[in-house]
């Protein structure tokens, strides 16, 4: 027993004193779950975006009793003011000064949009005040008075342009109901309802908080273990161990108890990340999500041994892990929607034990309802773990050829 | 010069045996476009998704119909009861569902499609201010018209992520061409052996940044034309533009790459520092997100990457971004200096036997 936690240690002791194992292990899942949950967590919201905007009014002459042109204008620059606390404007508005050439500054915001430096620009065309005064409210097809330039390519621009198009909804009710031709006291608000087991839309950090922990898991075990196996291989290191009395299946299991104490460190300290620092609420104090982050562990574990099995070399394992890591973390709906894949993609998904551990572990947790049943959830990664554990039986060499 | 062709044969050989990184330079970017093209095709694209509409009453019944029909080119499902609909989000058969009663309009949404649900709202919004203006019967005053001057006007972001990864590929490869093969040579004591020879530190430098610099030069061709073929994605390219850039940004990414090489001794550290340092890069330089959507401190963050003016050059290059020549050049300059004043430099540190 003694030797097995030593074994145990020594493993555990080895990869924290591997500078690039600890920044695989630890720094880089904590990285993404950092960036993906402040570009992610607020998506949209006022105060966690910014849009450089260009805004010109060629409609400088009001020709009725209100201006609607400087109506438009002054939206768009209260839109611009830091919110509270200093959170940053919706808009960075670029307007011309007095004495610009309002055409030649037209031209350099359209080339700036052009080159990224501008989401959208927004032009109130001459006689606009006129024609919604003159219309109110009964806008006829050549009434487009106002512009909006974009770039469908840029999906900063494409989501822009959806809040202009917002903003300018509310401006035109507003102009409506000071012409008497339109009640918002009669308008309907919609209801949103969000299905789910909690009935409320899941934190963006609770729905990536799971995933990156299985990524974690994923890729220590498709790195860590052929890593650790083949290296210490391909240098004799095993070699010395096989002259002690410490048998093959005594390693194995110092080795596998080593694996799982590194994968519940690294658990404890994503999870510490995502409720202390990033305000994750999901609890994973329920047997169901103790048993799936063990099942996933032990699957990666066993896919660790399967890819050492199938290598040659150190280096040649790193080639197939790597062959292998971005296809299975990214076809797993750990990160993205997979709903739109075609069929062959769809293949590697379904195979994918990740993409089972991900649903099954967001289920266990309440945060999605899963399109895959119980006995897939726990069959599929069990499957993997039995072709592993068969495979590396057979294959895995523990020593290099003489 | 025969030194130089000796060890540029000597290079090529190497590279051709050594699989992992033949792969790594070769097909790497292309699984990322695989994977990355059919999840991001649609990004920030509505118009395939699915709503279902459920009316149960006749009362503002056409009016809703016709918002929703304006709404775009989505696909709309009718339902005939409220627990159709709820069902179809809840199993995902629909993105989003709308529910109107003749008092109260629900949109339902998936809780947990917390990346999508953002677009889906927008469309919601839309349509009911449409539904609002329609029941009052009034249209609306201000008329906006949308205009796109996108430089490839049936792009998509994926047309934008795909010159990205071209960058990221150069980065990676140029960072570890040097870094991990020269620290290798140094571990295998193949360094020692050359040092001992007339050869010129730098012509081993040039030799080996020369036959990787033909390789992502190939890689990035097949990816590109892969992405071109299989993604439909259609790119204007300058090949001037786009040769001077990718010989630049690899030779200035294997500058940069001298400088790991410099401080490490194990060629395993080289490239995982090396592999390390792109990957932060990748997340952080708007290839896969917009920049736009990150905090402000990491936008500023972007800007200092190099991979950020990498991928917008290339951008330029395929016609994707406009950019001014004098930008471009200037980036493209800017490597090809980091190449000139780190190689020469560099060489003489790195060029020798490893420290025992």
């Amino acid at each position: 027993m003694t030797g097995i936690l030593r074994i145990a240690l020594a493993h555990v002791a080895t990869a924290i004193r591997e500078r690039v194992t600890l920044f695989w292990f630890l720094i880089f899942p904590a990285f993404v779950l950092v960036l993906l949950a402040l570009i992610f967590g607020n998506l949209g919201e006022e105060g966690e975006i910014s849009f450089e905007l260009g805004l010109i009014n060629r409609d400088t002459v009001s020709a009725g009793p209100i201006d609607f042109a400087e109506i438009v204008e002054e939206t768009f620059r209260s839109l611009a003011e830091p919110g509270e606390g200093s959170a940053e404007p919706l808009f960075t508005l670029h307007q011309p000064n007095d004495d610009t050439d309002v055409e030649a500054f037209l031209d350099s915001e359209l080339t700036a949009l052009r080159r990224g430096r501008r989401a959208a620009v927004v032009v109130i065309q001459a006689g606009f005040g006129n024609a919604v005064f003159g219309s109110y409210g009964q806008a006829s097809s050549d009434s487009a008075k106002l512009s909006v330039y974009m770039t469908t390519s840029n999906v900063a621009s494409q989501m822009a342009t959806e809040i202009i198009e917002q903003v300018l909804a509310g401006v035109d009710r507003e102009i409506l109901t000071r012409g008497g031709r339109y009640d918002a006291a009669q308008a309907i608000e919609p209801e949103t309802v969000w299905l789910g087991t909690t009935g409320e839309e899941t934190p963006y950090v609770d729905f990536v908080l799971p995933g990156i922990i299985l990524m974690g898991f994923f890729v220590n075990g498709l790195f860590g273990v052929p890593g650790a196996i083949l290296f210490n291989r391909d240098r004799k290191v095993l070699r010395r161990y096989w002259v002690t009395p410490l048998s093959v299946p005594r390693f194995l299991a110092g080795f596998s108890i080593g694996h799982l104490a590194l994968c519940g460190l690294q658990f404890v300290l994503l999870y510490l990340l995502g409720r202390y620092a990033l305000g994750a609420s999901v609890s994973f104090a329920s047997p169901s999500a103790f048993l799936l982050l063990l099942l996933a562990a032990v699957t990666f574990l066993a896919f660790g041994f399967l890819i050492a099995s199938l290598a040659r070399t150190t280096q040649g394992g790193m080639a197939a892990a790597n062959i292998l890591n971005m296809p299975m973390m990214f076809l797993s709906g750990l990160f993205f929607p997979i709903a739109g894949l075609p069929f062959f993609l769809r293949l590697i998904v379904y195979a994918n034990p990740l993409s089972y551990l991900a649903q099954g572990l967001r289920a266990s947790l309440g945060i999605e309802t899963s399109v895959f049943t119980p006995t897939q959830i726990l069959g599929v990664p069990l499957a993997w773990i039995a072709l592993s554990v068969v495979i590396a039986s057979i294959r895995l060499r523990w020593d290099v050829e003489r | 010069m025969s030194a130089l062709k000796s060890l540029l044969l000597a290079e090529l050989r190497i590279l051709m045996r050594d699989r992992m990184a033949l792969f790594l330079t070769l097909l790497f970017p292309l699984v990322f476009i695989l994977v990355f093209g059919f999840l991001m095709g649609d990004i920030g694209d509505v118009s395939r998704s699915t709503m279902g509409v459920f009316i149960s009453t006749d009362l503002d019944r056409e009016e809703l119909e016709a918002a929703v029909a304006a709404a775009g080119t989505m696909e709309i499902v009718p339902f005939g009861s409220l627990a159709e609909i709820k069902e179809a989000v809840a199993a995902r058969e629909i993105d989003f569902g709308l529910v109107w009663d003749g008092k109260q309009l629900d949109v339902f949404y998936d809780a947990a499609r917390v990346q999508e649900n953002f677009a889906f709202q927008q469309v919601a919004t839309g349509i009911t201010t449409d539904f609002n203006l329609r029941r009052q019967g009034v249209e609306a005053a201000l008329s906006v018209d949308v205009i796109d001057i996108g430089a490839t006007s049936s792009a998509n972001w994926f047309s934008l992520v795909l010159p990205g990864i071209l960058a990221f590929s150069v980065l990676s490869a140029g960072l570890s061409a040097i870094s991990g093969h020269v620290t290798a040579m140094k571990e295998r004591k193949i360094l020692d052996r050359l040092i001992v020879t007339p050869m010129r530190p730098v012509l081993l430098l040039v030799a080996v940044a020369g036959v990787r610099l033909g390789i992502v030069f190939v890689s990035t061709l097949i990816t590109l034309f892969v992405g071109i073929l299989l993604f439909g994605l259609r790119y204007e390219i300058s090949w001037l533009r786009y040769t001077v850039f990718i010989v630049c940004g690899t030779a200035g990414a294997m500058g940069l790459g001298t400088t790991i090489a410099l401080l490490v001794r194990r060629p395993s550290s080289a490239s995982n520092i090396a592999h390390a340092l792109s990957m932060l890069m990748l997340f952080l330089a708007g290839i896969y997100f917009p920049v736009e959507f990150m905090p402000g401190f990491l936008r500023a963050l972007s800007v200092a990457m190099p991979l950020t003016h990498m991928a917008n050059a290339l951008r330029y290059a395929v016609g994707v971004v406009e950019m001014s020549e004098a930008e471009f050049w200037a980036i493209s300059a800017s490597f090809l200096g980091i190449a000139l004043v780190l190689f020469p430099v560099l060489a003489r540190y790195v060029i020798r036997p490893l420290r025992h």
